[in-house]
This record gives structure tokens, sequence and C-alpha cells, in this order.
């Protein structure tokens, strides 16, 4: 029974040390060189371009570096820094201590998120300066091609990089709920991706249910709809031109969908943690 | 045992309520993204399903991956290899929709490359009949527009791909009348040459629809731009000229263009 108040000092305390612990990982470092490195390196893939133009092309490779690598790292980060506290025992001493379970799982939380932050805003710049630099080239190379001026609208490139992160942080809240009642560290792994799979596909079924036409396929759908956030919402800004900026009224609308969820997810991580035996 | 089914059927039915109200939360934003996104609002369930567990695995990997599979394709392509090219143009559509490049091109590969091949792998030119050489093009060609019907699906205002769909109705299956119809819904999408629209009356004429085309072209010449070559040639008002002689319509009642 906890006879102190809930603190967010606390909560950040352990956020901090997260996020330190994940910067002593190597975990971090691989995911972060592996992503920069196809970002920097997309400049001399771009010979093996057919379809999509070629500052389209680079985006792609930026925004597909950030979302694969960074589902990989939050997935991963979580259940290691989860499960690296419990197996080290350092979880019994710091429970052991005037401080909340809920304290514990909302610092994992925000520490993990800061990480994810981090990797995407470093990934966001970078790919910013990928695409200013080979813009630049190509409007000395081709400036009647460029006559209007350049093409590449950083604010959605910025954007889109929010986004990701917002994807992000859901992905982590409901890898910490699973952490929060599985028995392996690979086990929580694992059903992070299967997890990320399915709010990619969840409209499908949805959709799919909604054909069916009866009562009973229909709620069914609708369930799964429910308890899998849709990740495709987070692709809002899939293109480099300004006038295709979704309206801020709609960005505001899937960040609050993004926070709602990770609060959700984290509530309920934290009612599975207090029935765990550590 | 019982307590965890509890806490399991607890956690779920929450996520489930939460969800409902959040999904209202996201549901304009979730609308406005199907409208502008054509793969999120395809009508076959498969090929939905297809393109979601593409972007959920890739993502904007996707188009590193495609070009990979077209480049593997041109292998293919250049060993003549129709099995290979044939599954290949429908992978790396179905990995990258976006690009209607790959749309294209594998049509046109499927409906003028693959027709040569399989006349040649069955004997050549010389030994198979006039009337297998024609159905073996046909075959191609109806593949070629399925492959491109497809395409518009993700493509809906893609005036490049109503041109390719008359190019091959016209070239390979000979059905002036559903190009005529192609090149007038290549000429009302955004962007659309030019020469889509001069192509409609060209082919209204071969089909001896004269009046028709006359008055298409009519409407046509005011639209007409420059030709950067020739600026000072009016191909359309020759056409129109041509016509008004063929219909025997007197000097008094001819077009007279504004400019």
């Amino acid at each position: 029974m906890n006879t102190v108040p809930f603190s967010l000092r606390r909560a950040l305390l352990i956020a901090q040390n997260t996020l330190l612990e994940a910067a002593r990982q190597k975990l971090l470092l691989f995911f972060l060189l592996l992503a920069l490195g196809l970002v920097v390196g997309a400049r001399w893939l771009r010979d093996f371009s057919f379809g999509a133009p070629e500052l389209k092309f680079l985006a792609d490779c930026g925004f597909g570096a950030m979302a694969f690598f960074g589902a990989a790292l939050a997935i991963a980060a979580t259940a290691q820094l989860f499960f690296s506290e419990i197996e080290n025992r350092t979880a019994l001493t710091l429970l052991a201590k005037p401080v909340w379970r809920a304290e514990f799982i909302l610092g994992k939380f925000l520490g993990v998120v800061a990480v994810a932050a981090f990797f995407c805003a470093l990934l966001t710049l970078l790919l910013m300066a990928v695409l200013r630099w080979r813009e630049g080239e190509l409007m000395r190379e081709f400036p009647e091609a460029f006559a209007q001026g350049g093409v590449v609208s950083y604010g959605m490139v910025a954007l889109g990089g929010l986004l990701q992160w917002l994807k992000l942080a859901v992905l982590v809240a409901l890898s910490l709920l699973v952490a929060s009642f599985a028995q392996t560290q690979l086990f929580t792994i694992v059903t992070g991706f299967f997890v990320f799979v399915i709010c990619h596909l969840q409209y499908l079924a949805q959709d799919a249910y909604t054909r069916a036409g009866s009562w009973f396929a229909q709620n069914v759908g609708g369930g799964l709809a429910s308890v899998f956030p849709n990740f495709q919402l987070f692709a809002l800004a899939d293109s480099l031109n300004a006038a295709d900026a979704p309206p801020t009224a709609h960005v505001v609308r899937v960040a609050l969908y993004a926070a709602g969820y990770c609060a959700v997810a984290c509530a309920l991580a934290v009612y599975c943690f207090r029935k765990r035996e550590i | 045992m019982r307590a965890g089914l509890r806490t399991t059927v607890f956690v779920i039915a929450s996520l489930a309520v939460a969800g409902m109200l959040l999904n209202r939360v996201a549901a304009p934003a979730w609308s406005a993204a199907r409208e502008k996104q054509p793969a999120l609002k395809l009508d076959s369930s498969m090929t939905a399903a297809g393109q979601g567990v593409t972007l959920a695995l890739l993502g904007g990997f996707r188009a590193l991956v495609a070009d990979a599979a077209w480049m593997r394709m041109f292998a293919r392509w250049e060993a003549r290899d129709l099995p290979g090219v044939e599954t290949l143009i429908h992978v790396v559509s179905a990995i990258d929709p976006r690009p209607a490049y790959f749309w294209m091109n594998g049509a046109r590969i499927v409906a003028y490359d693959l027709p040569v091949w399989r006349i040649e792998a069955a004997g050549g030119f010389e030994a198979v009949t006039k009337p297998v050489q024609e159905r073996i093009r046909r075959e191609q060609a109806q593949q070629a527009l399925r492959h491109i019907e497809a395409a518009m699906a993700f493509h809906p205002a893609s005036a490049d791909l109503w041109i390719e769909r008359g190019s091959i109705e016209l070239n390979k299956l000979g059905d002036l009348a559903a190009a005529a119809e192609s090149f007038r819904r290549a000429w009302e999408q955004p962007h659309a040459p030019f020469y889509a629209a001069r192509l409609h009356g060209e082919l209204l004429r071969r089909q001896g629809k004269k009046t028709e085309a006359l008055a298409w072209l009519i409407q046509l010449h005011p639209l007409q731009p420059p030709d950067p070559e020739e600026p000072k040639a009016d191909v359309v008002l020759a056409r129109i000229r041509a016509l008004e002689r063929d219909l025997g319509v007197p000097p008094a009642r001819a077009f007279q263009p504004a400019r």
C-alpha cells in the first residue's frame, strides 16, 4: 500500500534514468546508425529510382527508415528497458521504496517516448538537410524546372516526423501494456510486432465486416477497430507538396487520438502491473 | 487462472470502449485521409489487404523495394522469361502502386512484348497461323487493359493511364470506338495533353462520325496551345477544313476562328 501521494517528479526521475539507460545501450545506437546510414545513403540509391520523382524517393527512404527502425526501436527498447529492471532486481529495490507502480510505468513510458522523440527528431532534421542539399543541386542543374521556386515543403517533412513520433508513442504504450503482464522479453517483442502489423491492417477488418452486412459481423469489426488503434491515420503527411497539407484540426485530432490511446494503454499497464508478482 | 481471464477481459473491454470514443475523435481526419489516398478505399479487399500488409511491413521502403523488383523484372525481360516478367510486373505494382510509371510500362510490356514472345515460343511468325496470332494479341491486350483498370483504382485522375488504355485499344484491338472514348476521358483529366482531345476527334472521323468529329474539333479549336516547333501551324483548323470539305459545308457556314 502506498503511503505517499503520486509524484510526477518521481516518474520524471524514472524517465530520466530510462533515457540514460537507453543511451548506454547499444540498441539505440545500432538502430540510429542503420537509419542514419539509410537516409544519407538514399542519395546514392536514387539511380535505382524508376517510379517516383527523386526528391519523393529520398523522402520515402527517410520516412521508411523512421517507421521501420523506429518501430523496431520502440518495441525492443520498451521490452529491454522494462525487463532489465525486473531481471536485474532493480525494480524490486525501487518499488520497495515509496514509489508507486504507476510512477514506474509512467516513467518507463516517458523515457522510451523521449528516446523515440530523439530518434525521430534526428532523422527528420537529417532528412530535411539531405532534401535541401539535393533540391539545391537540382535547382542549379535544372533552373527551368524550378521556375516557381522549391518544390519541397519542409513543414510537411516536419509534420511527417511528428506523426511518426506519435505513432511510435502509441506503439510504446501498447508494448508497455504487453510487457506489464508478459513473462518474457521475447514474448513482448514478438507480440509488439504483431500489434504493429495489426494496427496497420485493422481498418480492413472493419471494412470487411461492414460489407458482410450482419449485425454480429459489424460489431466484431467495430470491436477490432476499437481495440487496436489505426496506424494508417499517421500517414496524413505522405507528400512533399504544401498544397497536400492536412488541415490543422485534423492534425490536432490525430494527436488527441494518439494521446488518448497512450493514456488508456498506460493506465491498463499500471492495472496489470499492480497485479503482477515481481 | 480466473483472475488472469478477468484481467484480460477487462483490458480488452477497456481498450474497446476507449477506442470507440477515440475513433469518433479521429473520424474526420480518417475520412479525409481515405478520400486523398485511393489505396485506403479500394473496393477489392484482397488488393487492399496486400497494400495494408506492404505498407505495414515496408512503410516508406516500398519505393526502394519496388525499384529493386523492377530491375529484377528487366533482367527477366532481357532473358525473355515470360512467366517471370508477368509475375514481377504484378509484384512491383503491388509493392508500390503510387507511381503510374510501373503500371503504364507494365501494361506496355504485357500488350506489346509478350504477344511477340508467345508467338515466337509457339514456332515463330511463319509457323503460327494468323488467327492464332490474332488471338494471342487480343489475349495480351485484354490482360494489359485489366492491368490499367487496376491502376485506375490508385490513379483515378491520371490522363496518362487513359491515353495508354486508348493506345492499346487502338493499336492492339483495333477498337476505334473504345479508343475514342478513352482519349476523350483522358482529355477530361487534369493536366491532360492536347493531343488526347485531337485523337478523339480523329478517331470519330475514322469511324465515319464526321459531323460529330467536326463539332468536337470546332469546340476544341480555341483551346489549342501553340506548337513550340511550328507556332504558326494550326493542325486543328486544317482538320476542320478537311471535314468541312468532306461534309460539303458551304463557305458561308464554314467555321471562322476567333483569332
